[in-house]
């Protein structure tokens, strides 16, 4: 007789195993199948490699600091190998961790691929079958690809085939600057690799507010990464010296680009095929992505789709959010809320100086005609930054000229993707302005410059 | 021993009784015969005296409604019995508070537009509060959806919209743009507003009423009392018209007992005594703070013209120190309600019979008007006089009669003699 669960979900990443935890909590019968290791792109091939490669790129760009004080240090040492050992051990660490707490909440974890045969059904690499009142499809996504920049994950890297990467490239052309391209680029102008970064749109980070990004960018200009925004990439040839990309520029025409190697993140796009959709009717629009109503639902009924399946944002904490909030509802309970509030959504990203916003951007704003009022204050305000050295950096919050209302929040700088939360909790729980400004921030924090941006919304910050 | 304060019975036709103000706060010491309460009826509102000496403990708060007998305070006899008693409520005896309540209700509550809005501290963000604010919007009337009920942005913006929620006019400022609705003013029904408005309409719902309107000469009526106004010093008071009119209505309910009748049940009670009842208008600063109350002169039958005239001052101007007490306002038969010094000219009008009497009576402002008299034009004192009778309890005929006896009394006063 075939298993019976009350939700069965599809992918272990941080939408499905979350979701798989909180349907346990909530005492329905869960289980997750996933093909691969537990955590998904995130915590394998994502977030939580990357992140220790960044710690480690960011040690080894300290000991400048080190030399500067007379330290001897001998950067040719480095043995790249190594930092991607620890990057490996990281991750394998919280695999084990997923997997331990999935059987500790009494979750099934299936390995195999699973197929929806019919509503209420999947199945386990074509054959064994399990019966689910509900399904969640947590597939995620995958890296685009694009005819001419295909991945070779030698010569021609996507984000996988340079988080296994064990050998440093001397030179390194990246393709896209958004949050993955900037990164990389980071990562790998610290250890030494010359990087072009490359991007179609007019700033690097279009996803973020330009004047954070701008900051941004003279960050890695000054640190010697060659930032090309506005260059669309025509072409790629590899040959056995490296790799060669032509893009080009509406104002100043062609360019050809040498490296040893590229890498292309152009972006991700969601992994929907080959899951049954169509033996069940679940619609995809026309980019891949499946869209859903309240509480993750798809026009199917029983059967959710959450993460980056789906159009919202493809960010971890989405994904993860999505899950709770489809297995609360499975389970009878009413969730906070029926869907994520994309406003409300924070994004990070975790370059040196890190980028870190939430809500309205200035772009978004004025072509979207929404009446706001502007306060920046730089990092250098905060003595705190001046002391360790962190001076790069801003602070910029959107509010309703009327109301005081909190539209948008962004930092650039050290640690902005901690601080962040501190905009975030105020914009969530609808604080005013004065509200934080007239908090008492310790002294000396980088936490100060939040203080005195809110101030500077009445015009009266008192270190500017 | 502490000793139970409950919600007095102040009259017979008293169920419940709002408390509008502790004048003792919780826990002060009070003697008796000191004030201790505002006591809010349907009919009147009034002063309570502390039947006892010792440490009140307030149990019920100000604003609340409750059936009568229900305890609502007690007496400690000193400190230690005080904190006994206001632990004891914190635990269980009182109502939920605001933040018990909270703890009670589901995560997130319901969003209903209805729901009750807890009393006390109102959740808000300060967004919401800030909003609330500009948009003169009553926080205390808008329904949260927020974490834990909180009021936040939505809930202003919906109660915005759908209009509900605004504060009085006065935390406007500046000129209202043209098409914009700008409040006056505001009135709770609630009180005595709440208690004239459903009686009017139980009133007219449940009777069968048929209003007549008429004229009456009452030129000897005034000669008479023009008369009694010449010897005010010797009468000890200047006798009103009122006075006559609640006379004369005995002596025709004498005529007609029907018109003194009730229905109870499935019965129409007849009643011996005739206590008329009269309409007195309670102004307040501005006309929507006016009021209404209908004291009443019991046992008509018994008393004479000086007399009912005495107590008919006396209950006016008790009236207007809100200083009458229940027994003042209960079991009228029959009342009259005069619309003369508000109604100018000559004026006829269909007063609401007030159940379970079955006659009101509502003469106008007496004027000079030419009138044929043995064929000939002259000028005589008129008063515009109307009258509403509840069908179901006489018909024309009788009505007819006590009609025409109490006209012939205004008219000669002499009549009443009979």
């Amino acid at each position: 007789m075939a298993e019976q669960y009350d939700v069965t979900i599809i992918g272990a990443g941080p939408g499905g195993y979350v979701a798989a935890i909180r349907a346990a909590q909530l005492g329905l019968r869960a289980c997750v199948v996933e093909k691969d290791e537990p955590g998904g792109v995130c915590l394998n091939w994502g977030c939580i490699p990357s992140k220790s490669l960044i710690h480690q790129a960011e040690q080894f760009e300290s000991l400048k600091e080190m030399e500067a004080v007379g330290v001897q240090v001998d950067r040719e040492s480095l043995d790249y190998a190594k930092v991607q050992t620890r990057s490996r051990q990281a991750v394998k660490a919280l695999t084990g961790g997923v997997s331990g707490l999935l059987k500790k909440n009494k979750v099934d974890l299936i390995k195999g691929t699973a197929t929806i045969a019919a509503r209420g059904v999947v199945k386990i690499d074509g054959s064994k079958e399990i019966k689910s009142k509900n399904i969640i499809i947590a597939t995620g996504s995958k890296s685009m690809t694009v005819p001419g920049f295909e991945c070779d994950e030698k010569q021609v890297l996507s984000s996988d085939g340079i988080l296994a990467m064990t050998e440093l490239p001397s030179s390194l052309i990246i393709l896209g600057a958004g949050a993955i391209g900037c990164e990389f680029a980071f990562v790998m102008n610290a250890f030494g690799v010359k990087v072009t970064l490359v991007e179609m749109v007019e700033h690097i980070l279009p996803t973020e507010d330009f004047e954070v990004a701008k900051v941004l960018d003279q960050s890695f200009k000054k640190h010697g990464i060659e930032v090309l925004a506005g260059y669309l990439a025509k072409s790629l040839k590899k040959a056995a010296d490296g790799v060669t990309v032509v893009v080009e520029s509406e104002k100043t025409g062609e360019r050809e680009l040498k490296a040893d190697k590229a890498l292309v993140v152009f972006g991700r796009i969601p992994i929907t095929d080959g899951i049954g959709l169509d033996k069940v009717g679940v619609e995809t629009d026309k980019r891949g992505y499946i869209p859903v109503g309240d509480y993750c639902e798809t026009n199917v009924k029983g059967i959710f789709a959450i993460g980056d399946v789906t159009a919202t944002p493809a960010l971890a904490h989405v994904a993860s959010k999505e899950g709770e909030i489809a297995v609360e509802h499975i389970a009878g309970h009413r969730p906070a809320t029926r869907n994520v509030d994309p406003d409300l959504v924070p994004s990070a990203i975790y370059c040196e100086p890190q980028v870190a916003g939430v809500g309205l951007r200035e772009d978004q704003a004025k072509s979207d005609g929404v009446k706001y009022k502007k306060s920046v204050f730089p990092y250098r305000g905060a003595g705190k930054t001046v002391a360790v050295g962190k001076t790069d950096g801003l602070v910029k919050v959107l509010t309703d000229p009327d109301t005081g209302e909190l539209l948008g929040a962004h930092i650039v700088g050290h640690n902005a993707t901690e601080l962040i939360h501190e905009l975030l909790l105020a914009k969530s729980s609808e604080l005013l302005p004065e509200d934080i400004a007239d908090m008492i921030h310790a002294h000396p924090t980088i936490s100060e410059a939040l203080m005195e941006t809110l101030r500077g919304v009445d015009g009266k910050p008192i270190h500017m | 021993m502490a000793k139970d304060y409950v919600m007095p019975k102040l009259a017979m036709a008293m169920n419940e009784g709002t408390i509008a103000k502790w004048v003792v706060e919780d826990g002060a010491h009070i003697s008796q015969g000191e004030i201790l309460m505002v006591v809010e009826t349907e009919k009147v509102t009034y002063d309570l005296e502390s039947p006892e000496t010792g440490h009140f403990h307030i149990i019920v708060g100000e604003g609340e409604t409750v059936p009568v007998e229900t305890v609502i305070g007690q007496f400690a006899q000193d400190e230690a019995e005080l904190a006994k008693l206001q632990g004891e409520s914190d635990t269980g005896a009182e109502p939920p508070s605001v933040e018990t309540a909270e703890a009670a209700a589901t995560p997130m509550p319901q969003v209903d537009a209805g729901a009750a809005i807890p009393e006390g501290r109102i959740k808000a963000s300060p967004l919401a509060r800030k909003m609330a604010h500009d948009r003169g919007i009553d926080l205390a009337l808008v329904p949260g959806t927020g974490p834990g009920g909180r009021v936040v942005k939505r809930d202003v913006l919906k109660a915005e919209e759908t209009g509900v929620a605004k504060q009085a006019a006065t935390a406007f400022s500046g000129h209202a743009a043209p098409g914009v609705m700008v409040e006056k003013g505001r009135i709770p029904i609630k009180g005595a507003r709440a208690t004239i408005g459903k009686r009017m309409v139980d009133n007219l719902s449940t009777m069968a009423q048929v209003s007549h309107m008429s004229e009456i000469d009452i030129t000897k009526l005034m000669a008479v009392r023009r008369g009694y106004l010449a010897k005010e010093k010797e009468l000890g008071t200047r006798v009103s018209l009122n006075a006559f009119f609640i006379k004369a209505l005995e002596v025709a309910v004498r005529h007609v007992p029907i018109a003194n009748a009730s229905i109870v049940g499935d019965e129409i009670i007849i009643w011996e005594n005739v206590n008329v009842g009269f309409a007195v208008a309670m102004p307040g600063p501005t006309e929507w703070d006016s009021s209404l109350i209908v004291p009443v002169i019991k046992n008509v039958e018994q008393k004479g013209l000086l007399q009912i005239d005495r107590e008919m001052r006396d209950l006016v101007a008790r009236a207007r120190g809100s200083e009458l007490a229940p027994e003042d306002l209960s079991d009228a038969t029959i009342t009259v309600s005069s619309t003369a010094g508000f109604a100018p000219g000559w004026a006829i009008s269909t007063p609401i019979v007030n159940a379970p009497q079955t006659i009101i009576v509502q003469p106008g402002t007496a004027l000079e008007r030419p009138v044929v008299v043995d064929g000939e034009i002259v000028i005589r004192t008129v008063l515009p006089f109307s009258l509403t009778f509840d069908h179901r309890i006489m018909d024309g005929e009788p009505l007819g009669r006590f009609y025409t006896r109490l006209h012939q009394c205004i008219e000669d006063p002499s009549m009443m003699l009979l």
